[in-house]
């Protein structure tokens, strides 16, 4: 038969049934036709239309809803309904109806015009529920794993619970060690304050603290050069590793090279052409570096790793202490044995008398002002005073501790983090890795996301944790909401956006990452797998379809 | 505050959105430009200036039997120096002048008209010259009321229709082709005894200053301004060669506008650039550049030239094409509101200037594309919506992308990859990591019916492991430096590279194997790929990164010896065509390839499309693709587009859906974004704009037999496309301009895409005839006058003002469907817009839109037409005629047919094929029957305004269901009232 002949026949021939081409079971019962007079017509679904019941599949589009043509593809956007026998019915766009190819979506053949299409119902109804079955083993198996984190999580949730209490009962215990010393403390204190005022007058002490005050402005400001020493530098690498040469901008590649040459970088292109002489010329420029350094250091004047380290501890000198000190060893001559009560011996006789009466009163002011011999409160002050510090600094540890472990019970069973039933507590930090190109990408799962360089180079962060799935209509909770996790704020790209990370999950035996990808540059798409989606069967309300 | 900010903005734009216009010479940069404007300014400013050029009257030597002759020219200022003119005509009247040094220290460039013309062009046999007392002349044409006079002294072609001067070479004098010399013997010139000047008319004081200067000072000079080396930037030009550039005034003398010489981001109606409403300051610039984010307005160079310029008046269009491949300045000039003055001033090469005499733009297209050729048919396919990025990142991403389309029902025909694609941008050799199983991937995607393109970009990555490479280096193909020996080496995409010479006839074959996607034994080709994956070469003006101009040395070597500079306006071309061949040379027999170029010159449209390159994201940008595009169009090149959305930047909802408007009106339809973009395919749009861009896409895919038509019409006559009014309504002066709204094909669609953000209404023109125009969607019946009509029309996001021009039926297919390819069975629909006086026509052209077996005769080309049955009737009888049978010479291109068998292969196919549905617009009365051969048909009519009638309004609507008539046979509809 002419094919186009075929295409004409349902006009004319065909019976009621073929006017049920297409329809979806619920909406059978409403495709009769009404018998109005003579002639059999039909409305449209909507109720804007009455047409013959004749122009139902008829292939050509009679109502504004398009529900007269279920069968063909007259009418945009109706759907047409495969029965798809021996497998599961479905619906498919018109746009799909007599184009030519065979929908997978139909296996029965029905969207194409009669023996184009095979029925292939049978073997893939078949493949289907193998598949179906193959799901629900992983599912059962990664559900079975996934209870094991649920016992994880209860498990936690005793242990915090005990290690709070410990904590709390710890706390009492520093509670009062702190008042005790503090009492201590202050007792010492106004014992020896005034002594200790007025030793503070002293030009020497008044000098070393300017010095203080000027080396840590020194210091304040050194800092800020290095780090904006090292921002640049960040700046500079991510220009260096970032650049697009696309903006064919000499400029910049002038910039990058310059860098390059001043950080003792390979150029970035060569990178990896050749790993062996790039290590060999890299380790050499090490050395060379490193030489450079130590001819910079001479005249005892500080390294500038002395600098870094030591500099803090300098500034940190107890200088009351230091005060103290300072006393032994002035007082020391200043003592009846020193050169001022010896001093007589060496002057001639007729001024002894004379000298004798001025030491006595030079002796007098010497004690009144404390650097004479005597006691010595400040000394003791100033280490109880530490001692008292580092109770202090103990208890706002355990503070701290008791008000983490109080968060992470909160966040246990928190939908928002571990999920109702803690189900992600067991993979909290658990870091997932995939190599792909010249890189590592890892994801510590609540933690930080990292891109890491197999041949050198910086790591990069790509984001920290920031959330679930919070795209609008996805309710928390829900399976939906645990199969995205967003990690976000990681290092900035050149000319770019803040690199970020879409974790997309689903339920798998393993922990792993699968894929990798760039979708917008520094937005990266990770696939991961986790048990910890594996719902039981029964619970998560999964019809078949879904699978 | 608010000012300071608004301040803060304006100033702020440029500095981060504008290109970087110290990368590119102005004319005073450019030592040839500098001389060719000083001369002009010193001819202005003289008013006995005389061409120094002359022919020697006694040397004319007339062909026997062609209309050609040659004869000896001479210079008064170098008379020592030789040059010859050669001067022929056409079989259709073209004028072509030649004029070379002759016996100079070496050939001046010759070849870019070989490259350039389609064949040999045939000199006329029956129009003859005769020698006068003061020049050659001959006189063809209707009436012979053709003209062209070629004069003495000074030399000097004009082109007169009617006796009116239509076209005139070196009428103000600045004719000057700067002869080969070197530095040694300018330096012994300088020591001659002084002359007398020539074509000066000074006073003695004058001239005894003069005379301390060149005895050529008044027509070149006082200084060898840039003769020997040149440096822009951080570039230096040695100019081993010395100067050679070419100088001359064009003029138009009859003519106010002036349009063509693309690629250029300005008007249509080519703004001036010297003289009185200068609009611009530097000449219109043809130098093939890869612009940074280029300007929305200006006379800088882009990626393409086309050296073809028309001017145009309401009763005259004649052209001119200056076959000429270095750079090339123009400045535009009106010396009155009606005459058109031009000067073309060229680094290097022969004059070679084709007159093209129009007298209307229909012929002037018949005549540009005789000498350049027609556009090629495209794949049917190809008309679809391209879908691009860069980059889609791995063959999981491509499917993914198919399937998020078809999930939401969005057509698409073409999924495109860009560089990121192969391995360290080695292109052919595919980055494994992201793309394991590239082959299968472009199966899935053909599997339902699309296709893929590639790109390949014509930097050779220089590394040992990639043959494509090594074969070329090896071979001997690579351009090379200066010296003429060494390998160029630049850098670009892959880092340091090699460029292949496609001038050098080495290259062809070669670089036609490499498509091969069948083992070709030892030799390597690309066989992870398919016969049906198309190629994408962008990249090709070069676009070298660190190269003066971010393009290749002037003084690079080419095959011949010839300098780059001599031919780097038609070397993207070389490219692309050699691609597109090596396309067509995958099957056997061959099919239509389909290859994107960047770059173009005369002659490309025989090969590909050509898109607008990297465009912004604004809405300047979005205006501008348009009028581009209409350039494009009119200079052969009717295959073309600008990137939908923009590719820097990230367009807002309302921008991208307006730009898939403009998109979807243009014959070249691909969305492309930056890496740097955000994705924006249009699924990922919200509504309403994803369903809005969803009915756009729609629209575009159900008027493809529209643009099949007019594709096959551009393909044998060298109409364009998309024609702007100036081409449709040569008369109406309003239309001139008109650079906003345009007519696709021959079709009677007359469309205005909105280009404004915020818009909700758009004022249109309707030209001037006494006509009735409809309004596509709502059949809003509009009434132009005789002197043309402006209307104001809703245009609110999901609206384009779309307009069918009373008189005309429009083929469509409103099947949505995934791909076009799966609509090659769907029934047509034809909307019939009747005239006032009651009759409409249009044509439906098909075939198997992806081989050449429509040359054989395998086609099928229809004429649908409405007409009165009787004088005073309401009723319209409606046929369908065989245009195939009647005119079987004028149906395909390349061949003329000498009959047609309406029973071929393709038309059997596609017999069962029906007219689904027939929309009659305008119709006065109710009808009282319908009927096709004799049998009684289901109709609706709604009542409204009529074609006739003198009102405006909603017109009235007559819907015939499903008359079941085949598309391929002839039948008849008759409609009585």
């Amino acid at each position: 038969m002419h094919p186009w002949l075929l295409l004409l026949l349902p006009l004319h021939v065909l019976a009621s049934k073929e006017r049920l081409h297409g329809v979806r079971p619920e909406l059978a019962a409403r495709y009769v036709p009404t018998k109005k007079g003579s002639a059999d017509t039909w409305q449209c679904l909507d109720g804007s239309k009455v047409i013959e019941w004749s122009a139902v599949n008829d292939d050509f589009c009679d109502c504004p809803d398009g529900s007269d043509e279920p069968g063909t593809s007259a009418c945009p956007n109706s759907l047409f309904y495969c029965v798809n026998e021996g497998h599961i019915g479905s619906l498919i766009p018109s746009s799909r109806v007599r184009d030519g190819l065979c929908e997978p979506e139909c296996c029965d053949g029905s969207d194409e015009a009669p023996g184009v299409c095979p029925n292939q119902c049978k073997e893939v109804g078949e493949a289907y529920r193998e598949r179906v079955k193959a799901e629900e083993k992983l599912r059962k198996t990664g559900s079975k794993i996934r209870s094991i984190y649920v016992a994880f999580a209860q498990k936690e949730k005793k242990r915090l619970e005990q290690e709070i209490t410990q904590t709390e009962q710890e706390i009492t215990t520093r509670e009062k060690e702190v008042a005790r010393l503090k009492d201590l403390v202050e007792r010492t204190e106004s014992l020896s304050a005034a002594a200790l005022e007025e030793r503070k007058k002293s030009p020497l002490y008044q000098s070393l603290l300017t010095h203080v005050t000027a080396l840590k402005s020194l210091q304040r400001e050194h800092m800020k050069h290095l780090e904006r020493e090292k921002a640049l530098g960040d700046i500079l690498d991510s220009l260096r590793t970032g650049y697009n040469p696309n903006y064919q901008d000499m400029a910049v590649l002038e910039a990058v090279r310059g860098w390059e040459q001043l950080a003792g970088l390979p150029h970035i292109n060569d990178v990896g052409k050749d790993a062996e002489d790039e290590n060999g010329e890299l380790g050499s420029d090490d050395v060379a570096a490193a030489e450079d350094e130590e001819e910079e250091v001479d005249d005892g004047m500080w390294t500038a790793m002395q600098l870094e380290h030591q500099l803090d501890d300098l500034l940190n000198t107890d200088y009351e202490a230091l005060l103290v000190e300072h006393d032994k060893h002035i007082g020391a001559p200043a003592s009846p044995t020193s050169i001022l009560f010896n001093l007589s011996a060496y002057l001639p006789d007729v001024l002894v008398p004379q000298y004798e009466a001025f030491r006595d009163q030079v002796v007098a002011v010497l004690e009144v002002l404390g650097l004479g011999k005597g006691s010595d409160p400040a000394a003791d002050t100033s280490k109880q005073q530490k001692a008292l510090n580092d109770a202090e600094h103990s208890l706002r540890l355990t503070r701290k501790d008791k008000e983490d472990k109080e968060q992470e019970l909160a966040r246990l069973f928190d939908p928002e983090w571990y999920g109702a039933e803690g189900e992600w507590k067991k993979l909290h930090g658990t870091c997932l890795e995939k190599e792909l190109g010249d890189y590592i990408y890892e994801v510590c799962l609540f933690g930080e996301a990292r891109q890491k360089p197999l041949r050198g180079g910086s790591t990069f962060s790509l984001g920290h944790f920031a959330s679930w799935n919070d795209a609008p209509g996805v309710e928390k909770g829900s399976p939906a909401y645990y199969s995205k996790q967003y990690y976000k704020n990681g290092a900035k790209c050149w000319n770019g956006p803040q690199r970020s990370v879409s974790l997309d999950m689903t339920c798998g035996l393993e922990n792993a990452v699968l894929s990798v990808g760039e979708p917008e540059k520094c937005e990266y798409e990770f696939k991961v797998t986790s048990p910890a989606l594996c719902l039981p069967l029964n619970a998560s309300g999964a019809t078949r379809e879904e699978l | 505050m608010r000012a300071l900010s608004s301040l803060l903005i304006v100033a702020a734009i440029p500095a981060v959105l504008a290109v970087k216009t110290h990368d590119f010479k102005t004319c005073s940069q450019a030592g040839f430009c500098r001389r060719g404007r000083a001369l002009s300014a010193r001819a202005a400013e003289n008013p006995s200036w005389k061409s120094p050029y002359s022919i020697d009257a006694s040397s004319v030597d007339l062909s026997p039997d062609q209309a050609a002759f040659t004869a000896a020219v001479r210079s008064s200022i170098y008379p020592e120096v030789k040059f010859g003119l050669d001067v022929r005509i056409h079989d259709d009247g073209v004028v072509r002048v030649r004029m070379d040094e002759v016996d100079g220290l070496r050939q001046r460039y010759n070849e870019a008209a070989s490259w350039a013309l389609l064949e040999e062009p045939k000199v006329s046999q029956k129009i003859q010259w005769s020698v006068g007392k003061n020049g050659v002349r001959a006189a063809y044409g209707p009436k012979n009321g053709v003209e062209v006079d070629v004069s003495f002294e000074p030399l000097q072609v004009t082109l007169r229709r009617d006796g009116k001067e239509q076209v005139v070479l070196n009428g103000r004098g600045l004719l000057h082709m700067e002869h080969f010399r070197t530095k040694e013997s300018v330096e012994k010139s300088k020591e001659g005894v002084e002359v007398p000047e020539e074509g000066l008319d000074t006073d003695e004081n004058a001239q005894v200053v003069l005379r301390a200067l060149p005895r050529t000072a008044w027509f070149e000079g006082d200084s060898e301004d840039g003769w020997w080396e040149e440096s822009f930037n951080s570039f230096t030009d040695p100019k081993p060669r010395g100067p050679e550039s070419l100088s001359v005034d064009i003029d138009f003398p009859n003519h106010g506008h002036v349009y063509g010489i693309p690629q250029h981001a300005t008007r249509l109606d080519l703004p001036l650039t010297t003289g009185e409403g200068a609009h611009y300051s530097d000449p219109y610039r043809l130098y093939n550049a890869d612009v940074f984010e280029y300007l929305a307005d200006s006379t800088m160079s882009l990626y393409g030239s086309i050296p073809v310029m028309y001017a145009h008046s309401a009763d005259s269009t004649v052209g001119i094409f200056n076959a000429v491949g270095s750079e090339t300045w123009i400045d535009v000039g009106r010396p009155s509101p009606k005459s058109t003055s031009s000067h073309w001033i060229s680094e290097t090469g022969i004059l070679d200037i084709f007159i093209l005499p129009g007298p209307t733009p229909a012929d002037i297209f018949g005549q540009y594309t005789r000498l350049t050729g027609t556009p090629a048919l495209p794949a049917h396919w190809a008309l679809g919506y391209h879908q691009c990025r860069w980059n889609y990142i791995s063959s999981d991403d491509v499917r993914s992308v198919q399937k998020r389309f078809d999930e939401e029902d969005i057509p698409v025909d073409v999924f495109w990859l860009d560089i990121e694609y192969s391995e360290d941008h080695k292109y052919f050799i595919w980055d494994k990591r992201h793309f394991p199983d590239p082959v299968d991937m472009i199966h899935d995607v053909e599997a339902i019916q699309r296709k893929m393109v590639v790109i390949v970009d014509p930097h050779l990555k220089r590394t040992d492991d990639y043959p494509v490479y090594t074969q070329a280096r090896d071979r001997g193909l690579l351009v090379k430096k200066g010296d003429g020996k060494t390998d160029y080496e630049g850098w670009c995409w892959s880092g340091s590279s090699a460029w292949v010479d496609f001038f050098h006839p080495g290259s062809w074959d070669w670089w036609k194997s490499l498509f091969k996607v069948q083992p070709q034994g030892d030799q390597w080709s690309w066989v992870e790929s398919t016969v049906d994956t198309g190629i994408w070469n962008d990249m090709n003006e070069p676009s070298i990164f660190n190269g003066p101009e971010i393009s290749m040395p002037r003084e690079n070597i080419h095959h011949g010896g010839w300098e780059h500079r001599d031919l780097h306006n038609i070397n993207g071309m070389l490219f692309s065509n050699l691609t597109s061949q090596a396309v067509m040379a995958r099957t056997d027999p061959p099919k239509r390839p389909f290859v994107l170029t960047r770059s173009f010159y005369a002659g490309s449209q025989r090969f590909g499309a050509m898109w607008t390159g990297d465009n912004l994201g604004t809405w300047e940008h979005m205006a501008v693709g348009v009028k581009m595009v209409l350039a494009n169009n009119i200079a052969g090149f009717s295959f073309a587009g600008s990137d939908v959305g923009g590719f820097f930047g990230n367009p807002e909802p309302e921008m991208l859906v307006r730009w898939y408007g403009v998109g979807v009106f243009s014959p070249f339809l691909r969305a492309h974004a930056h890496i740097d973009t955000k994705r924006r395919e249009p699924y990922l749009l919200d509504e309403p704009y994803k369903s809005i861009v969803r009915d756009m896409l729609r629209l575009r895919y159900s008027m493809l037999p529209v643009w099949y038509t007019a594709f096959r019409e551009a393909s044998v006559t060298g109409l364009p496309v998309v024609r702007p009014h100036f081409v449709v309504f040569p008369g109406d002066e309003n239309g001139f301009s008109l650079d906003d709204q345009f007519f696709v094909g021959g079709s009677g669609l007359l469309v205005k895409p909105v280009t404004r953000k915020g818009a909700t209404e758009e004022s249109v023109y309707l030209p001037a005839e006494d006509q009735v125009y409809y309004d596509y969607f709502n059949h809003n019946a509009y009434r132009s006058t005789s002197k043309g009509k402006n209307i104001t029309v809703p245009a609110e996001l999901h609206q384009i003002p779309l307009f069918i021009r009373g008189g005309s039926i429009i083929p469509t297919r409103e099947r949505p469907r995934r791909s076009s390819p799966l609509m090659k069975h769907d029934p047509f629909t034809l909307r019939v817009a009747l005239s006032n006086d009651g009759s409409a026509r249009g044509e439906l052209y098909l075939d198997d839109g992806e081989t050449f077996s429509h040359r054989d005769g395998e086609f099928v080309w229809r004429e649908f037409v409405a007409e009165k049955p009787a004088k005073k009737s309401k009723g319209v009888r409606l046929s369908s005629r065989n245009l195939a049978a009647q005119k079987p010479a004028e149906a395909v291109d390349q061949v003329a047919l000498a009959t047609y068998d309406s029973s071929n292969g393709f038309a059997k196919d596609v017999a069962e094929v029906r007219v689904e549905k027939v929309v009659v617009l305008g119709l006065a009365a109710k009808p009282s029957s319908i009927t096709a051969g004799g049998k009684e048909l289901q109709w609706t009519f709604t009542p409204g305004v009529a074609a006739s009638d003198k009102k405006e309004g909603t017109a009235s609507v007559l819907i015939i269901k499903d008359p079941k008539l085949s598309i391929t046979s002839d039948w008849e509809i008759l409609v009585q009232a």
